[in-house]
């Protein structure tokens, strides 16, 4: 067992060891590497983002974690049990991509359902299921089918459900896909609040902007292969480089500024309106991979 | 990674189907002992039923398409196309051949409205051709219950229909005598077969003795058996054999 | 922590099938019931000028006919639907990415189709036997009618033989065995199938192959002399094929034939022991599977 002597903190919520998956083709003798050689641990209480676009591997991994596919080689566990086992399920809640659930379900009758699978019952179940719908803010709608949800109603009673069990981890794919701006925002400081209450969250996202709101540790995978991996702040940051913001500087100040600074040896890299860092830094790391080598996820059988 | 679960319930079918196969074998043929499922379908229902009734004819639909052509050849009888009922009976008795009402009904149709409906056909004014159109008529009729027959040995009804067909339309006492006695013996069949066997065995020249003795055994049964039909026959016995009076049962007058 | 994993729950189990037989009722799956009424109510109206012998003959085949093709149908049609739909919607992800094992999850599944087919089979049965007693009914009436009082009780007991008889209850269970084997053999297909459609045309055919199986394997045991490619090739059907046509009493019960508790025990044994191979293989397929 991995019981940690020094508590059970150390004990990493997710942990990836060079975990491999190949898709064969079927017909052809070519193979489809989805997933290469990742290495990665989430600890209990982070948030973090695993990025990258679309088919870079980043859903592959995250079912791999979730029992729902066998990976080709290497092991992942969640809270030091395999994932293969059905037991290192009950640590976790899962969102996926774009969920329905059941259409002909009321809000209520969902997340009963959902505790009833977790083994849940009773006067216990009911409880829970009234406090998740308070806390997704659908106590209103509990009693409407999910047919009539909208696609952030849908999204919320998805977490809700995800939450029914007591999970310590939550995995959610894409939270915000097509949620409108608003409803994003809700997603947003409702992620913002487990994270407050210690459930660690595992955030699959190319929505770079709200990642960067939310998650202290990234990690970046493109064609399978885990490019960046790191906290937040020092990979976003450029160490020999710094950022002023000012504000209400007349372009008077700003001259000033550049010639102060040219004349003590530095350089003033550029001027330009605040925007998201993280986004530039993203694509910085996809798009100059992509030009320098060939993408490596084709590979022909000898 | 798909092909090992694949190939193991792949040999996981075929260790099974190996192991049902000699089961359902047996148990097809015990179903054939127990029910008699007879007849298997003869290769010329595919042309009379149709490719589509055929397949149907396999496939669970059987009694249905039976149905359906069974109420077809009602309406023919009310238009009174005789030849499409013999037709459709045959198609019907096919399908169903364990059905007896199909092949009682079928062969009432032809022996009883169609010969009868063939004697009175006004479009035919030789008294010969109509004689004959009947008597072909009388034929079918037998004939469907023959082949009910070897259907459905063990059931006594259409033994006694064919009984009845061979006294009343062909007027062979001899052979209505048999098959009365051919459903006497199956089991569950209704006292009175004995009795018709004994009525016309008394009508079949050269075997009096033996129906006088039958007649004799049902009359000693008991009050029961004294109906007027036995008591006549008994009585026209005793005196066609002449039995010495001391020996004739005594003959109440007819009363009822 | 909280209560240890089990690792197998009926109350989980329960939870998935109540909830696929919840979702087919509000799917309104049950309006086929209507079309069942309306087809014995015209055909006990549409026979009313035929003989009583008749009468009954054509509401048991009709009623137990039209029984048999609605639960196939129900059969194959709902159980093809069920993974393809769950995929669509993602809920297969979300109650795997639960404790809830695969085995459970299958069962549960295949638990709700077996409900319902109950439910509907339940249903139809009880439609059958009021439209049966209510014209036993009305035949007797009209046969008892203007007789004298000693030839009655005949005439009753005649009417009373064509129309409900106790065997027809085994008649019935097969049905529901022969829907239940179809209902496992479409989810064992819906296991490997890419689409539906895929699933529903497999089971249609198998459907169809297994009323032809008993000729396929009467043949393979009586021609020893066959060439090796025949030999294949019946073999193949009658090694993976199942026998329907043996499954099915309905034919000889409506004829009149007393079925034998032994031959209704070896007929059922045979259908379920179809059910829990084919089960078993649906669930080795579903166990691996890259969802």
């Amino acid at each position: 067992m991995n019981i940690d002597p020094q508590g059970l903190n150390t004990i990493p919520a997710i942990s990836i060891r060079n975990l491999t998956k190949v898709y064969p083709i079927p017909f052809r003798r070519e193979r489809v590497v989805a997933v290469k050689d990742l290495s990665l641990d989430v600890l209990p209480g982070q948030v973090y983002g695993l990025l990258g676009p679309n088919g870079s591997g980043k859903s592959t991994a995250m079912k791999i974690v979730l029992g729902l596919i066998s990976p080709t080689s290497g092991q992942t566990q969640i809270f030091g049990r395999d994932s293969s086992e059905v037991e290192s399920r009950e640590d976790v809640g899962f969102l996926p991509e774009n969920p329905y659930f059941y259409k002909y379900l009321t809000g209520a009758e969902t997340l009963h359902f959902f505790g009833k699978v977790c083994g849940l019952g009773g006067a216990k179940l009911r409880t829970k299921c009234a406090e998740l719908l308070k806390l997704v803010g659908l106590e209103n709608a509990a009693s409407r089918r999910l047919g009539g949800y909208s696609k952030g109603m849908l999204q919320r009673i998805g977490l809700a459900q995800a939450l029914v069990q007591d999970p310590r981890l939550l995995v959610l794919d894409e939270p915000t896909a097509g949620v409108d701006p608003a409803g994003s925002r809700e997603i947003r400081d409702l992620i913002l609040d487990f994270k407050a209450r210690g459930i660690t969250v595992l955030l699959c996202s190319h929505l770079l902007g709200q990642v960067q709101e939310i998650c202290d540790r990234i990690g970046i995978l493109y064609h399978g292969v885990l490019v960046r991996e790191g906290k937040l702040e020092d990979l976003v940051s450029i160490e020999n480089q710094t950022e002023l913001i000012l504000e209400n500087s007349s372009p008077a100040v700003l001259e000033q500024v550049r010639a102060l600074v040219e004349k003590s040896g530095g350089r003033v890299v550029e001027t330009r309106k605040p925007q998201t860092t993280l986004e530039s830094f993203f694509l910085d790391v996809t798009s100059g991979r992509r030009t320098a080598e060939e993408p490596p996820h084709v590979r022909r059988k000898e | 990674m798909m092909v090992k679960p694949l190939a193991a319930v792949f040999s996981m079918l075929l260790l099974f189907g190996a192991a049902k196969l000699p089961f359902e074998h047996r148990l097809e043929q015990e179903d054939r002992a127990a029910f008699f499922h007879g007849a298997k379908l003869s290769l010329g229902l595919r042309d009379q039923v149709g490719q589509l009734g055929f397949l149907a004819a396999l496939s669970g639909f059987r009694s249905l398409v039976a149905d359906f052509l069974w109420i077809e050849a009602h309406t023919a009888w009310e238009g009174t196309q005789w030849g499409r009922m013999a037709l459709l009976f045959n198609n019907v008795t096919t399908l169903q051949p364990r059905v007896v009402m199909f092949w009682d009904m079928a062969a009432w149709h032809m022996a009883y409205n169609a010969s009868v409906a063939a004697m009175q056909d006004p479009k035919q004014p030789r008294l010969a051709l109509r004689l004959r159109a009947q008597r072909e008529y009388f034929e079918l009729g037998k004939d469907f219950l023959i082949r009910g027959i070897e259907n459905n040995p063990d059931r006594y009804l259409l033994y006694e229909r064919l009984g009845i067909v061979e006294r009343d339309k062909f007027g062979d006492h001899c052979a209505a005598s048999r098959r009365f006695g051919e459903a006497a013996a199956i089991r569950g069949a209704p006292t009175y077969e004995k009795r018709f066997m004994a009525y016309e065995l008394s009508h079949c020249p050269g075997h009096e003795r033996e129906a006088y003795e039958r007649l004799l055994a049902l009359y000693k049964t008991g009050r029961r058996e004294w109906l007027p039909t036995l008591l006549e026959r008994l009585e026209y016995l005793q005196k066609a054999l002449n039995i010495p009076a001391a020996q004739r049962v005594n003959i109440p007058e007819k009363k009822l | 922590m909280d209560t240890p994993h089990k690792i197998f729950s009926p109350a989980r189990l329960w939870a998935i099938a109540s909830n696929t037989l919840l979702e087919l009722v509000r799917l309104k799956v049950f309006y086929f019931l209507l079309l069942f009424a309306l087809l014995i109510i015209g055909s006990s109206a549409f026979m009313l000028d035929f003989k009583f012998q008749e009468q009954f003959q054509v509401l048991k085949d009709m009623s137990l006919g039209s029984m048999s093709i609605f639960s196939w149908l129900l059969a194959v049609l709902a159980t093809a639907m069920l993974l393809p739909k769950e995929i669509e919607d993602r809920t297969l992800y979300t109650i795997l990415a639960k404790p809830v094992p695969r085995l459970e999850y299958i069962l549960g599944k295949l638990l709700g189709i077996l409900a319902l087919l109950f439910v509907s089979i339940l249903l139809m049965s009880v439609m059958f036997v009021i439209a049966l007693y209510i014209k036993q009914q009305a035949v007797l009436t009209d046969a008892v009618r203007g007789l004298p009082p000693e030839q009655t009780a005949d005439v009753i007991r005649g009417v009373k033989a064509s129309a409900f008889t106790v065997s027809l209850i085994p008649c019935v269970a097969m049905i529901y065995i022969k829907s239940a084997l179809l209902a496992s053999f479409t989810l064992l297909a819906s296991t490997f199938a890419t689409s539906s459609i895929f699933t529903i045309i497999v089971s249609f055919v198998v459907y169809f192959i297994g009323h032809v199986q008993g000729i396929a394997r009467e043949s393979l045991l009586a021609s020893p002399n066959a060439s090796a490619l025949s030999k294949v090739f019946l073999a193949f059907v009658s090694l993976l094929f199942p026998d329907l046509r043996l499954l099915n009493l309905t034919d000889d019960v409506v004829a009149g034939n007393a079925i034998s508790s032994a031959i209704f025990l070896k007929t059922a044994g045979l259908g379920l022991s179809y059910f829990c191979v084919y089960t078993l293989a649906a669930y080795l397929i579903f166990a691996f599977k890259e969802l």
